[in-house]
Formats: structure tokens, sequence, C-alpha cells
């Protein structure tokens, strides 16, 4: 395998990566259901490759394809607000099929010819696919440290308590509807930063690339890892972007091999390969424990006293 | 006595159905207030409508000399008005003691800026251990909501409404379905927040129970008040016992 082959197989795998963790905080850590990350991935790469084509620069398309992204999820946030967790799904198919529409339709986006992008330059050096990974991976661990403090933030708390269960968490306080907008927000526009360095990686972008599979791809990557973990999705993307490799023979039945893997993980293993009480996940901490234990957690020094004390 | 909370000529309808039919009520502070009445006969549509899940068809809410009434569910817990669920309602997916914690955030959900503020600090979580052993949640505060029994939801319930330090708490049945001994233990909980001066207002389908631990009693039957008064008061009241009492004795 050339130099230059395993490059670009990481750049997409990075790229995807970033997507699959942009769907985990509207999925996984909001409990929201959203089946047209695509969208998002692609109003993000449209707005980057117009930015750049028309002389920005890079940094600043990827900026607005942030932005962009993330207003157009904070406009599907509200929306959500008023539909039930099967509706909001389809409703998000729907939002997929429009925007790919509208990709094929508008001038800007150069309709069904597509748009070609410039390789852009950033510190005197032509972008290819080793830059664009090492960029990626980059922005792979800045976004991690974010999410592990917003993990442990109030935030965090949030929306692990409208994950779990919205009525108890407006009864303690917290705004459901300001906290469910946000994180379509933000992970749309995570969405949207994945889709800008996906378009000027490419060089050519047209609406397939931002179609519905593309949006079940990216749930296959988070549901197949773990929903609701930073590792899962992680793991998850890195295992889809690598199995086209490994099943070269099976190309033309990808999407059925996706599809089938969705379909079986969700019945037998929901928990996802490595998520959450997987029993994977469970087996891996139990040896890991052998070497390292636990250390005590609060709540765990409180159990422990409670039962030697007597009670 | 000091009025901490006066619902007047509330009303919730839902269609043609008047779940609340005109209803009033004060309550005072440091007071413990029951309401019973038969199934469905609209106390736990009362609590909604009093803390905001529902907007009231009509009628006013006031707490500490304010209206409040259509204030949205998280708004009236940062008033300090906290209500357990009938249901219970645990975050599944988190410990105890974390759900807990989440509810020791009440002033702490301010959106993003949320995001730079840590929910685990020695001071919270102090507090949350404090409130798990008040409950008797200790022995089970590592493990996750999910996995624990019913008894210990209902006292996770209380707990995470103590959390938010409540000017008034609203307990929905707290003690349904739970064990003769889980009751008593229930109810020393509620003697002894009582002791310390809390207002309660307890919806309780046990009536020795509410009898025993209420100051005062209003009964609810087809959404609206038919008796209030001491317990001794509503035990003896004919309607009272016409409505309610009587089918204790089919
Ligand atoms: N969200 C709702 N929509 C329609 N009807 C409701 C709703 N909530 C409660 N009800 C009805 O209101 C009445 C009172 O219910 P509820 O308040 O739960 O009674 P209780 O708590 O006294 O047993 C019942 O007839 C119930 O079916
Ligand atoms: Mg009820």
């Amino acid at each position: 395998m050339s130099s230059a082959y395993l490059y670009s197989i990481l750049a997409t795998a990075a790229i995807f990566t970033l997507l699959a963790l942009s769907l985990n905080i509207i999925t996984g850590y909001a409990g929201q259901a959203m089946m047209g990350i695509a969208a998002f991935f692609g109003i993000g790469a449209y707005t980057a490759a117009v930015i750049t084509t028309n002389g920005g620069h890079f940094v600043l398309g990827l900026l607005a394809g942030m932005l962009m992204a993330g207003v157009c999820g904070a406009v599907l946030g509200v929306i959500s607000l008023r539909l039930q967790a099967d509706f909001l799904a389809i409703t998000t198919i729907g939002i997929n099929f429009v925007m790919v529409a509208v990709f094929n339709r508008l001038k800007i986006t150069g309709g069904t010819l597509g748009l070609t992008v410039k390789k852009p330059v950033l510190f005197g050096v032509r972008m290819n696919n080793k830059y664009f990974f090492y960029m990626t991976v980059v922005l792979i661990i800045i976004l991690c440290l974010l999410l592990v403090k917003m993990r442990r933030s109030w935030f965090g708390m949030a929306l692990a308590s409208i994950n779990n269960d919205p009525g108890a968490a407006r009864s303690f306080g917290i705004n459901v509807n300001r906290y469910q907008i946000l994180a379509f927000t933000i992970g749309s526009a995570v969405a949207g930063l994945a889709g800008g360095i996906y378009a000027h990686r490419m060089g050519f972008i047209s609406a397939t690339d931002f179609a519905f599979v593309v949006s079940i791809q990216v749930v296959s990557m988070v549901v197949i890892g773990g929903l609701g973990t930073l590792r899962g999705p992680i793991f998850g993307a890195l295992l889809i972007s690598s199995l086209p490799e490994i099943l070269r023979f099976a190309d033309d039945y990808r999407e059925l091999v996706y599809g089938l893997l969705l379909v079986l993980m969700v019945r037998f293993m929901p928990q996802g390969l490595i998520g959450e009480d997987s029993p994977i996940w469970l087996l891996l901490t139990k040896i890991w424990r052998r070497f390292f234990p636990k250390k005590k957690t609060r709540a765990d020094l409180i159990a422990e006293s409670a039962k030697g004390g007597g009670h | 006595m000091e009025e901490l909370m006066r619902i007047e000529g509330l009303k919730m309808y839902f269609g043609g159905l008047k779940a609340i039919d005109g209803f009033d009520l004060s309550i005072y502070k440091g007071e413990t207030l029951g309401i019973i009445g038969p199934n469905g006969a609209g106390k736990t549509t009362l609590f909604n409508a009093i803390c905001g899940v529902y907007v009231p068809t009509a009628g006013k809410v006031i707490f500490e000399g304010k209206e409040v009434q259509g204030t949205p569910a998280h708004e009236m817990a940062k008033k300090g008005i906290s209500r357990t669920f009938q249901i219970s309602k645990p975050l599944s997916g988190l410990t105890i003691f974390d759900n807990v914690v989440a509810a020791a955030g009440v002033h702490e959900y301010t959106g993003i800026r949320s995001y730079f503020h840590k929910a685990h600090t020695k001071d919270v979580e102090d507090r949350a251990e404090e409130v798990i052993r008040e409950v008797g949640l200790a022995e089970v505060a590592n493990k996750k909501a999910s996995d624990v029994s019913l008894g210990y939801l209902r006292r996770l319930e209380i707990a995470r409404a103590l959390i938010t330090q409540p000017k008034l708490i609203m307990l929905d049945e707290p003690c349904a379905g739970l064990s003769n001994f889980a009751i008593n233990e229930i109810t020393q909980l509620i003697l002894n927040l009582k002791e310390k001066g809390q207002s309660i207002v307890l919806i309780e389908h046990n009536l020795p129970i509410t009898m025993k631990v209420c100051d005062r009693i209003t009964v609810l039957s087809y959404g609206k008040k038919i008796a209030e008064g001491t317990p001794e008061e509503v035990r003896t009241d004919k309607q009272v016992i016409e409505a309610y009492l009587g089918e204790e004795d089919d």
C-alpha cells in the first residue's frame, strides 16, 4: 500500500470520526433522533467551498461552514421541540432529502454538476491527504478534550438528564428546550466543520456526497461503536471506514453490509461493541481492573460506609 | 400563620374532561397539608398544574405573593417549588449519587454558561451525600438507578426534591406500592422534614398515614374540593365518607 493511498484512507476515516462525534452530541448525549446529519455535513461543505472558491481563506471557509451548519442546526432544534422521537427521526430524514435536492438545484452549489474546490494552502504548504489527516486528528483531539470537559460540567449533566428523562430534568431546573436546541446547534456545527474539511480534501463535491445513505453510515458508526460514549463513535468510525478496504470483494454490497450490521447491532447489542455496559467493554474493564484497580468514587465510599456501618 | 402559596379558582381541562374544576387552597409556611381523594380525582393533575407541567385552563397560583401560574416547570423548581413524581422518573443510566447531584444543579443550568462550571465539586458532593444519608439511600449510592428497587426509587424522588432546598416540597404518593416496613420509614422521613420546619404538600392514598402526618387535609373528588380541615374533621365529614372512605369498606 502506497503512503499516499494510506493517507487518503486515513483522511476519510478522520473526517468521518469527526462526523460521528458530531452526531453523538445530538443523539448520544442529548438523546435526540437525528437521521440527517449528512445534510449539515453538506451545508458546511458547500459553505466552505463557496467561500474559498470566491477567494476567502480556508480557515474562514471552515468557520463559515461551521456557523452556517450551526444556525441550520439551531432551526432544526427549534422544530424538534414540537416533535416526538419517531417524528423527529422522519423529519430529519426528510430534511436530508430536501437538502440534497437544494444542493442539486442551486446555482451557487453548482447544481447537478457539483463544485470543484481548489486545494487550500495552509502555512505556506499546499494541503494534501497527509495534511488533511493530521489537521483533522488535531481537531478530533481538541473536540474530545472539550467533550470530556462538557461531560463533567453542568452542561453535560443537563444533557444526560434530558437523555434519561426530560420530565425529571425539568423538575430540577433544566430548561429542556434550551439545551435541546444547543445540542442540535453544536452537533450540527461540528458536522459542518467536518464538511468544510471534506470539501477541500476531495477537491470536488456534489449532492450525492451528502445523500441519506451517508447519514445512515454515520448512524451505523455511532451505534456500532457505542452511543453516548466518546470511544464508541471513534471506534465505530474507524471500523466502518476501514470496512471497504477489508470488504473489497463486497464492494457492490457495501450499503447492504452497513444496513445489516446496523440492524443486527440494534437487535442484539444496542449498547454497541464497546459502549457503556456492552459485554465486550465490561470484559475489557474487568481485565484492566486486574492491573489497575478502580479508584473509588465518592458514591462507592458512601455505599461502603453504609454497608460497613451495620445499617 | 404566614401564607406560602394560594391557589384561586384553578381549572385544568383536557378537552371536555374537567380534571380540576375550580379549586381554591391556601398553604401555610411550615405546615404539612394532605391532599386525598379517590383514584382519578385529579390530585396528580393538580400538582402538574401548579408546578408548570401544564398551563392551567384558568385560575391563579400565587407563591410568596406573586402570581406564578403558567410558569414553566424548570422555573418553578428555581423558585423553590419542588415535586416528586407518583411514577418515579429516575435517570436510569446514572448512579443514585449522580441522580442526586444532577438535581443539586437546580440553579446551575444556565445554558451555554453551564459548560464552564464543573458539576462534581466538593460542596455539591458533600450536600448530595448528606441528603442521600438523610433519606436512606447510602447503601445504593453507587448503583445505577435502573438497578434499584421501587422503595429506593421513591426515596430518590424525595432526595432529588430535597437537594434543591425547596421552600415547598410536594410529594405525590411517596408510599404507593411499598411494603409496610418501607411505608413506615418514608413516613418517619416525612415527619423528620416536618420537624425541621419544611412546608409540605402530601398526596397520599393511604389514609392512616395522611391522618398521622398532616396538620390539615383537603379532600378532592372529581376535580373539586369536597372537604377541608384537621384530620379529625375530615375523618368525620359525611361527604368524605360517602365519596372516599365509603369505598374502603366495600
Ligand atoms: N394529560 C392528560 N390528558 C388527558 N387526561 C388526563 C391527563 N392527565 C390526567 N388526566 C385525567 O384527569 C383525571 C385525573 O387524573 P389524576 O390527576 O392522575 O388523578 P389522581 O392523581 O387523583 O389519581 C383522570 O380522569 C385522568 O385520566
Ligand atoms: Mg395520582
